[in-house]
């Protein structure tokens, strides 16, 4: 059975079932596609059409949310069906050359206490790729990251930038309790686990930040475009900037 | 009006119609596993459809009404007691205080919807009442109901279920001889779940979708709010391709490595890597919210057009429900 897709200049329109449709930038990793993803995502939270609800921005698509029942009740949008009002709408807002009101990125740096307890395979990837630990945390913390998405649980930051030389696949038998903060490694990308949750990655590190507060009203400590630095920090620091912290 | 849990059954947890505004931030939509049951049982006191209410898994749960109560529920299989007396589910019952409630045991109860008039009193988290227990996110205390709790209602509620009240208050046991039946809303065909071609339907071989839209397919042991491990023929890809992670949502269907469809449910991520063959029409999604490990579906391809208009149609019954419980009471 034919898909409905609306194809137009640098983007694919699909839907996800009939109350989401995803836009499509793309179907790889690029800074191109994530700017293009976070300005769409922005711009429809600050203008928003009826019926709309949300929206999940991931590496290259950005899925927009809404309520068929609003969208076809609305006497603002064209089109005979919800997918073909919200997709013309969309269409337009990302045409329209708009740019969002505020970047709202924010540069974040996290200390990050690296190895022993808090990165128990930090050893055994410093083997894996030759290097000495310290090479290796040398490599992990010089880098400038960029949050590319957040998901698998609230708050979770998948993070683009980091050196391909650390490149590991996942452990081949997830473990079932990954304490919250650990930072963890997974073919290109690294990652810090916001909530004790079972988990695969490659677990090189701990920040005591929280990353994740229900109570705050931006729960997630690190949003998409973010700019991450890594500054690794003793587990003394770590120990009090964690006892510090409100839990 | 307040009850007390005695018995919070397998798993017990305060929910609404689900969560939208933190998507973004990976805060999963969550809510009733069957919305349609927690509208039903809403509409019944006069609640709003999207108040909270109690969603009790299997038989054996029960409570006491510490104050007279006006409840509703409504689901799947299961019957409430009290004092030996059946409570009818989809009609407002009121319950004199002092009274136990308990949820029959009875092995074909599934998931059952508890409201009370007002809908139960938790703080609204993020814009909604849901619990959701990974994160220990909404809800009562963010954690599931236990023995001992207290649930209050909230203190306002609407005319109509003031209206509710004032008819069936008393000291006795007493409901109306209406009922509104789940099934009314239902018009598919039993374990026919109907579902829209997703993205990645076309990275599967012709065999797998012929086999993936005959064969039945039977809820795994790996199952719980988040989603369904679905057991049956596997499905093959054309070539090997790996997604980047992009949406899913309640309804989707991913295909793991191993080729094994994954039906995902109230609970699940905002993103996943593998490559979605299918999504559940809004319209049968809260009868797959009332299976349970070892229960048999078949699945049946529609148009999303089609999709939208039986999610219409049914959201214009439900308008017209609601119109039709205030108008018994005008």
């Amino acid at each position: 059975m034919q898909q409905e897709v609306a194809h137009f200049p640098h983007l694919a329109i699909f839907s996800l079932n009939e109350q989401v449709v995803t836009v499509e930038f793309g179907n790889a990793i690029s800074d191109s596609c994530m700017q293009e993803v976070g300005r769409l995502h922005r711009l429809l939270h600050q203008t928003p059409f009826p019926g709309f609800l949300d929206t999940v921005p991931a590496y290259a698509t950005l899925s927009v949310f809404f309520d068929p029942a609003a969208v076809i009740a609305s006497g603002e949008l064209k089109g005979n069906n919800s997918f073909e009002r919200v997709a013309s709408f969309v269409r337009k807002l990302h045409s329209s050359g708009q740019q969002p009101a505020t970047a709202e990125t924010t540069v974040v740096n996290m200390p990050i206490c690296y190895g022993g307890k808090y990165g128990p395979d930090l050893e055994e990837l410093a083997q894996l790729h030759q290097l000495s630990p310290d090479e290796l945390v040398r490599l992990h913390c010089n880098a400038t990251y960029r949050v590319a998405m957040i998901g698998f649980v609230p708050g979770f930051a998948y993070l683009a930038g980091m050196d391909v030389a650390l490149e590991t696949p996942r452990k081949q038998v997830p473990r079932q309790v990954v304490p919250a903060g650990s930072v963890g490694i997974a073919g290109r990308q690294t990652g810090i686990y916001p909530l004790e949750t079972p988990g695969g990655w490659q677990l090189v590190g701990r920040t005591p930040l929280g990353m994740f507060n229900a109570a705050k009203p931006q729960p997630s400590l690190l949003k998409m475009g973010d700019t991450i630095r890594f500054q690794p920090i003793s587990s003394l620091e770590f120990e009090k900037i964690y006892a510090d912290k409100d839990h | 009006m307040r009850i007390k849990i005695i018995n919070p059954g397998i798993l017990s947890t305060i929910q609404d119609q689900g969560r939208f505004g933190y998507l973004s931030q990976a805060v999963p939509v969550s809510g009733a596993m069957d919305k349609l049951a927690a509208q039903v049982a809403n509409a019944a006191v006069g609640n709003n459809a999207g108040d909270a209410v109690i969603e009790f898994t299997y038989a054996g749960a029960s409570f006491t009404a510490e104050t007279d109560v006006l409840i509703a529920y409504s689901g799947s299989g299961g019957t409430f007691i009290c004092n030996n007396r059946l409570v009818p589910a989809g009609r407002p019952v009121f319950i004199p205080a002092g009274r136990s409630v308990q949820l029959m045991n009875d092995p074909s109860c599934r998931r059952i919807f508890l409201a009370i008039t007002g809908g139960w009193k938790v703080p609204p988290v993020l814009g909604s009442r849901s619990t959701y227990l990974p994160a220990a996110l909404g809800g009562y205390q963010g954690r599931r109901l236990k023995a001992g709790d207290i649930l209050e209602s909230e203190g306002e509620c609407t005319e109509i279920s003031r209206k509710i009240l004032r008819r069936f208050s008393g000291t006795r046991l007493n409901y109306p001889g209406w009922h509104i039946a789940r099934q009314q809303f239902v018009n598919g065909r039993a374990n026919r779940i109907r579902v829209i071609a997703s993205r990645e339907y076309d990275w599967f071989k012709e065999s797998s979708l012929r086999t993936f839209l005959s064969k039945p397919y039977v809820i795994g042991l790996r199952s719980n709010r988040m989603g369904y491990f679905l057991d049956g023929p596997v499905l093959e890809k054309l070539q090997p391709g790996e997604l980047l992670s992009t949406a899913v949502t309640p309804g989707t269907i991913q295909v793991s490595n191993d080729g094994t469809p994954v039906l995902l449910m109230a609970d699940c991520q905002t993103t996943g890597g593998y490559p979605r063959i299918a999504a559940v029409a809004s319209i049968d999604l809260s009868f797959c919210g009332q299976l349970y490990p070892g229960d048999t579906i078949y699945f049946t391809l529609i148009s999303r057009r089609e999709a939208e208009i039986l999610y219409l149609e049914r959201q214009k019954s439900l308008d017209q429900l609601r119109a039709s419980v205030e108008y018994k009471f005008s």
